[in-house]
């Protein structure tokens, strides 16, 4: 999304998928901050009114950055790290 | 099940929580170091793995933070346990029981002496279009660059009051982000009010002038008493732009202009995280900013002997006074179960004038009722259970609710995943609010209720399945 002046980016990278699409992800990132940097910034579909969410505190108090990850609802993509092949999907509702 | 005979457990890896762990290690008892993050360091000190290089720039005092965390690290006498969330925490005949999951698996532990410092997040308030994704809080903001090394966006706002909007910003601008504008809701006399504390506290103004500096280089010229009061979305949901209030003394809007931006990231000062405070049913109080703290005396002691509490837990601060607290917490619970170890006058001289600093600033942000007119019927309330401001009026006034635990009941506010965590200090003024209560007799108790759940965080039962 951007280009960085003060930060050099390490070169090794892991991928994982985000509704099917590959992603890449430095080690140690969190997997909404992969996707936010891939361009993802809508990690979830309210229940009730099908509204698009993405993430609010950054640092797992809110829940509102909820993501399927390997098939588990409610996963935090604000704290939860990027690992290799992960499947993520967006959380529709209570998932 | 373990008890920890003789073991210090301190829950937080923030300045606190480290300086607690050292500082009680230091004292020759055994700790156990439980922390939720994947890296110590909490919100202050959120860093990147150490295969990235050159953060120092986006950290004034990363410095510290990475000797600490060496330190603690090190010791041979810290066992730590990171990527841990505590969902339970009961007290009975003089030990504490702390139910986790740490790396997939339950562990339950008893102790005879714990230290608290689970630290604070963001402040917010509610207004028309806070849901759109784009709107984000300063913390969130910042642990992406800090934490994770990405920018947020292209073209940010950061608004809201209270001094730790500067090094959002000035991180946001450092990191490429274009900071259109940078707004203070209060006055600026109220910075000229914090002066002779800030005479006080050297160190402090080294820093202001450091964030002026970035601002002068990147353009970001700091505009006051100015609010988002509504945040507009573009055909897809995402941020369009904001309306930016000019507004009163008190938070009341006077005229409003539209602009640009794809996120903007607004916060009010912080919340303490009582949830592990209020499950153990310690003694709280109502701060200054009608915030809540845990009761602990001059040793960082709570109201349960054996049972310490440091940082911003006991009162919102900064990171200075957190460490000058977690030390007193660390030799108090060290001396506590037994060790020959006494707490230096000079460290309790050095939280006085750190506390006294914090005082000057709280009161140097208040939040003033006016934000209140900034809601529609429409705005969302919970955004967890998508609770409209309406259904919440509607539960005070149709349906007789006149505290915010019935509101709750009968508007779903603050039931949802996150428990009230985000809404639950606003509801409370906002029930009051159309109960007609000022905000200035809104009891004790219903201020602190909100934070007492039952569940710490939720967590699902197959996890617990697993269970040692």
């Amino acid at each position: 999304m951007q280009v960085f002046t003060l930060l050099v980016k390490p070169s090794a990278s892991i991928t994982f998928t985000f509704n099917d699409l590959e992603v890449s992800a430095i080690p140690g990132q969190s997997v909404g901050a992969a996707l936010l940097d891939a361009g993802n910034r809508v990690l979830r579909v309210t229940r009730f009114e099908k509204k698009p969410r993405a993430m609010l505190c950054g640092i797992g108090v809110c829940f509102d950055c909820l993501v399927v990850i390997d098939g588990a609802p409610n996963q935090r993509a604000c704290i939860t790290e990027a690992k290799a092949n992960m499947i993520v999907k967006t959380q529709v509702g209570g998932a | 099940m373990k008890l920890e005979q003789a073991r210090v457990v301190v829950v937080g890896g923030g300045p606190a929580g480290l300086s607690a762990a050292l500082n009680a290690a230091l004292s020759g008892a055994s700790v156990l170091l439980i922390d939720s993050s994947s890296r110590l360091g909490g919100q202050y000190w959120r860093h990147l793995p150490e295969t990235w290089r050159d953060q120092s720039e986006l950290h004034l005092d990363l410095d510290t933070g990475l000797l600490l965390i060496s330190a603690v690290t090190n010791h041979p006498k810290i066992e730590i346990w990171s990527g841990a969330e505590i969902w339970s925490a009961t007290h009975e005949d003089g030990a504490t029981t702390l139910r986790l999951i740490t790396a997939g698996v339950e562990k339950i532990i008893t102790t005879k002496v714990l230290i608290l410092a689970t630290g604070a997040y963001d402040r917010t308030l509610p207004f028309p279009g806070w849901d759109i994704p784009g709107v984000m809080t300063p913390g969130g903001a910042q642990s992406l660059i800090k934490g994770n090394g990405i920018a947020v966006g292209k073209r940010v706002i950061v608004a809201g009051s209270g001094p730790f909007l500067l090094p959002v910003a000035a991180g946001l601008a450092q990191v490429g982000c274009e900071v259109i504008e940078l707004l203070e809701a209060n006055s600026p006399l109220r910075w000229l009010k914090s002066f002779p504390t800030l005479i006080q506290n050297l160190s402090k103004i080294g820093e202001v002038t450091h964030y002026i500096a970035i601002f002068n280089k990147f353009g970001v010229r700091p505009k006051f008493n100015r609010a988002v009061v509504a945040a507009h979305a573009n055909q897809d949901g995402e941020l369009e732009s904001v309306s930016i209030a000019k507004i009163d003394s008190n938070f009341k809007i006077k005229r409003i202009k539209r602009v640009k931006c794809d996120v903007a990231a607004i916060g009010w000062g912080f919340t303490a995280d009582t949830s592990l405070a209020g499950a153990l049913s310690l003694k709280q109080l109502v701060t200054k900013d009608e915030g809540v703290a845990v009761l602990v005396d001059e040793n960082q002691q709570s109201s349960i002997p054996g049972i310490f509490a440091a940082g911003e837990i006991t009162g919102i601060g900064g990171s200075e006074l957190s460490i000058a607290e977690g030390v007193i917490a660390g030799i108090a619970a060290a001396k506590y179960i037994g060790y020959k170890v006494e707490i230096s006058n000079y460290h309790h001289k050095t939280k006085a004038k750190k506390q006294k600093f914090a005082k000057a600033l709280i009161s140097s942000y208040p939040v003033k009722s006016g934000w209140q007119s900034w809601l529609t019927d429409e705005t969302i309330i919970c955004r967890c259970e998508e609770v409209k401001y309406s259904k919440l009026k509607f539960a005070v006034t149709e349906l007789g609710a006149t505290d915010s635990r019935t509101a709750k009941l009968l508007s779903r506010c603050g039931m949802g995943m996150c428990q009230g965590r985000i809404c639950g200090r606003f509801v409370v003024d906002l029930v009051a609010n159309e109960s007609g209560i000022s905000p200035s007799d809104i009891s004790e108790k219903e201020r602190i209720s909100v934070g007492n759940r039952p569940i710490i965080t939720p967590i699902s039962i197959e996890l617990l399945a697993n269970g040692e």
